[in-house]
């Protein structure tokens, strides 16, 4: 009888952890370039007692499991700054920002300059180009990064921003900061770079608030079903054992 | 339960936001001023099932993981050094920088301030300074007998000395740039001051070198779009209210929790 319960209580941690990733969603939905993420489940089957002696088979337990969480990676809205030095990407690609860490892939297009001129992300990680870091000096003006991230300024080309895309983006793994790793991507041929934009984070509030109240009732309704489990169990033993019948 | 965490450091976050928007919004009319903005980060994330890890003895592997994030940081909040609008104000000593560069200024703690603000007066020595009474850099002298002062695009400032019939030239205004200027420390008083991160002042002469040029008697403008500003500030107290809903969320959860026996 403590079946109905245990699956109940597989439901519930899976709902903790989906609630987990809705209020990260949640808190990230002004954070630059940020996916938003979704829980799959799916069945666990209970392998049950079985030997060909038996008259009947044991009853199929299922128990509910957290599969994965899959980025959902549908471009956001973006907004224009009117910064020389942001840039959103529109289409399925990454910059690639070298970290002490290895290469690393971000959707977050606030770009900055260090002291020495590199241009580098707002952690001051230098965003590649296709031949390395991006270098500008003090004469430099009027930057102006053309759709195929192309740069270039009043002294001529700096080279081209490193955009890469990936064959199946749901391998690659959340960093924090906004960064991305997983395997070396392909350079991307579907994507635009948009220069004085920032692609804002694309969780729906609306989306995210309904999912949380579907959790939020979803948890509920279990704990009642685990109450009446008990309360079924407790009735059992009071009736079952009553000696004065 | 982590959504309580995660959600307040949302709020913290959206906090932040609105701090830096009404900033921007309480500097609207201050001359020379850079909006700021925001950036955010998302925290790190806990890894329940790594993708790629194995789930059989065939050797198939989980295409995608179980990463459960913690939440939002602030990351920046960079100034957007784009040009403001000039305003003529028809005073001899206003002055506007059109495009890159900074004026110096000497402050009294023997630092230099980089400004924008080229709203500049005379001090009881004739001494070109800034409405705080900081030394405008190089210093440039303007006697009393002086009238009718001009200063030229490229920062040369005459003016005609008693009865003179010719003007004399007083000294030339230099502007400063910097390799980085997002890095600068903003201090108050309109003024910015160098860091490691915006790199050493490099000077040099108005209208010249990539150097913007100086328009006599005009006042930049704050740079902040009030339509932007009000737009980001419903964003970000609808984004807080929504974290504060997780919070609320959650609490009914925990709360559904200890009313089982």
């Amino acid at each position: 009888m403590e079946n109905a319960q245990l699956i109940s209580l597989s439901r519930q941690i899976a709902l903790q952890r989906q609630m987990d990733v809705v209020a990260n969603n949640m808190a990230n939905i002004n954070t630059t370039g940020f996916k938003s993420e979704n829980m799959l489940f799916e069945d666990y089957l209970m392998p049950g007692a079985s030997d060909p002696d038996f008259t009947g088979l044991d009853q199929d337990l299922h128990y509910t499991e957290d599969w994965s969480t899959i980025h959902d990676m549908s471009t956001g809205s973006i907004e224009q700054t009117g910064n020389p030095l942001d840039v959103a990407l529109s289409g399925q690609g990454f910059l690639t920002v070298q970290t002490p860490a290895g290469p690393r892939y971000t959707r977050n297009g606030s770009l900055q300059l260090d002291a020495s001129g590199t241009l580098v992300d707002l952690n001051g990680n230098p965003v590649l180009g296709e031949s390395g870091p991006i270098q500008f000096d003090a004469a430099d003006t009027d930057v102006m990064i053309a759709a195929n991230g192309a740069i270039s300024t009043s002294q001529g080309s700096k080279g081209r921003l490193a955009i890469v895309e990936f064959a199946d983006p749901q391998a690659l793994q959340r960093e924090g900061s906004n960064y991305y790793s997983g395997p070396t991507g392909s350079p991307a041929t579907g994507t635009r770079v948009v220069q004085g934009a920032i692609e804002r984070s694309n969780v729906s509030g609306v989306a995210a608030m309904t999912e949380m109240i579907r959790v939020e009732r979803a948890y509920q309704m279990l704990a009642s079903v685990m109450q009446r489990q008990d309360d079924l169990r407790n009735t059992a033993v009071a009736k079952l054992g009553d000696m004065t019948v | 339960m982590k959504a309580l965490y995660i959600a307040s450091t949302g709020m913290a976050a959206q906090e932040r936001n609105v701090e830096i928007i009404s900033n921007n919004i309480a500097n609207m009319r201050t001359t020379g001023y850079k909006r700021q903005r925001a950036e955010f980060q998302d925290l790190l994330y806990q890894q329940f099932l790594r993708a790629g890890s194995t789930t059989s003895d065939q050797g198939t592997a989980a295409p995608v993981g179980i990463e459960v994030g913690s939440g939002v940081q602030t990351a920046a909040t960079p100034r957007i050094m784009t040009q403001g609008t000039v305003d003529p104000t028809e005073k001899d000593l206003d002055l506007a920088i059109s495009g890159e560069g900074y004026f110096a200024v000497q402050l009294p703690d023997g630092r230099t301030g980089y400004t924008r603000d080229g709203a500049f007066d005379r001090s009881a020595e004739g001494l070109l300074v800034d409405v705080d009474g900081n030394q405008v850099e190089p210093g440039i002298t303007i006697p009393d007998n002086a009238s009718s002062i001009t200063i030229s695009a490229d920062g040369i400032v005459e003016a005609y000395i008693g009865t003179a019939s010719t003007p004399t030239q007083l000294g030339q205004l230099q502007l400063y740039r910097f390799v980085n200027p997002a890095g600068l420390e903003s201090i108050g008083d309109n003024n910015f001051v160098e860091t490691a991160a915006s790199g050493p002042a490099q000077a040099g002469t108005p209208n010249s070198d990539g150097m913007g040029h100086v328009m006599q008697g005009y006042l930049e403008q704050a740079n902040v779009n009030p339509v932007t500003e009000i737009a980001d500030l419903i964003a970000a107290q609808r984004a807080y209210e929504m974290n504060a809903r997780v919070i609320s969320g959650a609490d009914e959860m925990l709360s559904s929790v200890s009313q089982m026996r």
